[in-house]
């Protein structure tokens, strides 16, 4: 009787330890994930709460730099019935002062500040919001409306202005993305999807394809910045491109053909062999099968990986710092002075780096989350659309 | 009528890697005749069959001694894969159409082949599916995708799929094996028509299908052939005493 009660003792003081211990092991598992959680809701509010002021519809619209041009413009001789206060006649446009500066608010249909050109006769048009400095012979520092209206409307004929279009805008950084982003993906797209359908349709397995799978492996692992380094001494010096957006997507193409080669493989090795063997009882040519079934068959995935590189490549930093520099312009040509541009990401490391504007900063950063969030709800949607296919 | 010879093959010796699959084949295959090759599971069938249109070249690590002649020409020495594809064609085990629509299925050989004018296209794959016994079923859509057809249907358009390639030869390897019996009787029935076209050999491990449907049949066992006869007479009047065991389901 006793042995049996003792028995039934230590059965319970088992139990209560395990329960102490299933307590103490469950509370620490939900306290990792409020721990995960917390931390993301804390970057992301911490961002937001620094660069959420900064972000509007000009942040989102303008260059980075102020842009400061002379133009002329031919004047109308209308005499319209807008009787606001400040309507300029002659030009059509409505002018106000912000900040002690002249500023166009708004602009008539037919004015002719929409052709106005600038001092190599290339049209030029005024927009809203653009700063007028001078008219004539009048500077605007510290005028009153009605003596800007006055130095607007005097005389006949064309008028000389100086106009500056501020800045303070993302918009160079957000078209180089885009190049950067075209431009790699034209490079590395083919080379990535040519080595996949060589490393799965051609190559022998053995030795040599061990090798080759071992080295792609590695090259994905190597640090960003050592591609940076790479880049830098290679392409912007060694090919003498200086920092241009041809040397960045030199650079992200070799970082991100691990990347595309390994999806796109994956992609292939789904595509059911019954598939090939029927190709070839049909007569078809290896080349045939791959481009007219395979490829075919395999695109969703492709198209999975190349939405996996664009993440990549609007996250990457440390490659293109060193590549594509820290300059805000939209690049002109492939390569030399004029192929410099500042991607988001770059930018804000010139930013942090050279001013003390983490406002600034935290907006762009802001911006980049809302992309990557954008991304991945993109390749979330068409991994789905894929399965979707595939089982019906 | 004497059979002519549509293959003829000598002293066929086939190694994966080491192993050897199939051992000493000789024999002549008879132009449009049905020949089965019956026998148990590994026997080596299936790896003959895929000797004869030379899918065997696909595999890694395959060696091949001895010679297939078709019309007396060595269809591994002077003739190549492809070609030779075009005319002898093959339906597998498992039904698959690639992930297109009926149309585009049928019209994937000859498109290969680079014929790409409509109306001949149109020509092609009407007939082919005519012929597979599947055109009246499937006429109205041609544009919908193969893979929403049953199992059957979808042989019957690997078939199609094959004639369109206008072969003299079909190899059906198991074609019935993954199919329900109704479907399995359409799909014997419309092999008992090609055979007016075509010269047809159909690997099967259903004994009965062979006795059904064949005008020869050859017994595998272990790689090698152990008999090739008419089959009503293998059937009823085996001279090896293997046949004879396999035949009255001893072993199998």
């Amino acid at each position: 009787m006793r042995a049996k009660a003792r028995r039934w003792e230590f059965t319970m003081i088992k139990n209560s330890n395990t329960k102490l211990k299933d307590g103490i092991a469950g509370g620490l598992i939900y306290l990792s994930a409020t721990i995960t959680v917390a931390i993301l809701i804390v970057i992301i509010g911490f961002v937001l709460y620094k660069g959420l002021p900064g972000i509007n519809l000009k942040f989102l619209t303008r260059m980075w730099d102020d842009v400061t041009t002379v133009v002329d413009v031919n004047r109308n001789n209308v005499t319209g019935n807008n009787t606001e206060a400040g309507y300029v006649e002659s030009l059509g446009i409505s002018i106000a002062l912000e900040d002690e500066a002249v500023v166009i608010k708004s602009i008539d249909n037919d004015s002719p500040v929409k052709d106005a050109v600038n001092v190599k006769k290339v049209p030029y048009a005024l927009k809203k919001g653009d700063v007028i400095g001078k008219a004539g012979s009048t500077n605007f520092k510290n005028i009153t409306l009605e003596e800007a209206k006055l130095a607007l409307n005097e005389g006949t004929g064309p008028i000389k202005m100086k106009v500056t279009r501020p800045g303070g805008g993302i918009v160079p950084m957000l078209v180089s993305t885009i190049y950067i982003i075209g431009l790699t993906l034209i490079i590395a797209a083919p080379i990535g999807i040519c080595a996949a359908i060589y490393l799965n349709e051609y190559a022998k397995p053995g030795k040599t394809l061990n090798i080759i799978r071992f080295a792609i492996q590695n090259l994905a692992g190597i640090p960003s910045i050592i591609y940076g380094l790479f880049g830098m001494l290679v392409f912007v010096q060694g090919f003498k491109m200086s920092y241009s957006i041809l040397a960045g997507s030199f650079t992200l193409s070799i970082m991100l053909l691990p990347t595309i080669i390994s999806t796109t493989e994956e992609t292939l090795k789904e595509v059911p062999r019954t598939y090939r063997e029927s190709s070839m009882g049909l007569g078809a040519t290896k080349l045939q099968t791959i481009s007219k079934i395979i490829i075919p068959s395999a695109l969703p995935g492709i198209l999975v990986a190349i939405i996996l590189s664009i993440g990549r490549i609007v996250g990457e930093s440390a490659a293109l710092i060193w590549t594509a520099g820290t300059i805000a312009q939209i690049p002109k040509t492939l390569v030399g002075s004029e192929a410099a541009a500042a991607t988001l990401t770059t930018k804000m490391y010139w930013l942090i780096k050279e001013t003390a504007d983490l406002e600034q900063a935290s907006s762009i950063a802001v911006v980049l989350i809302v992309l990557v969030i954008a991304l991945n709800i993109l390749s979330k949607f068409i991994t789905r659309r894929i399965l979707k296919k595939r089982t019906s | 009528m004497k059979d002519e010879t549509k293959f003829s093959v000598k002293d066929l010796n086939l190694f994966y890697g080491n192993f050897q699959a199939l051992k000493n084949i000789n024999m002549e295959l008879y132009k449009g005749q049905i020949t089965a090759f019956i026998g148990p599971s590994g026997c080596g069938k299936s790896t003959f069959l895929k000797t004869i249109n030379r899918m065997n070249d696909l595999v890694e690590g395959v060696k091949i001694t001895g010679n297939i002649t078709m019309d007396g020409v060595d269809i591994y020495k002077d003739m190549d894969a492809i070609t030779l594809r075009t005319r002898v064609g093959m339906v597998f085990q498992q039904p698959n159409p690639f992930p297109m629509s009926i149309y585009d299925n049928v019209a994937y050989g000859p498109r290969c082949q680079g014929i790409k004018d409509k109306k001949q296209l149109d020509e092609i794959v009407i007939s082919a599916l005519e012929q597979a016994a599947i055109y009246e079923e499937v006429k109205d859509r041609l544009k919908d995708s193969a893979l929403a057809l049953s199992g059957g249907q979808q042989q019957r358009l690997c078939i199609a799929r094959a004639i369109a390639m206008q072969p003299k030869v079909i190899l059906l390897d198991e074609p019935t094996s993954a199919l329900d019996p109704i479907a399995t009787s359409k799909i014997e029935d419309l092999i008992l028509e090609l055979k007016e076209k075509y010269t047809i050999i159909i690997v099967t491990h259903n004994m009965q299908q062979a006795a059904r449907i064949s005008d020869f049949t050859g017994f595998f066992l272990l790689g090698n052939l152990i008999e090739y006869k008419e089959t009503k007479k293998l059937f009823k009047n085996p001279d090896d005493d293997r046949t004879k065991g396999y035949i009255n389901g001893i072993f199998g």
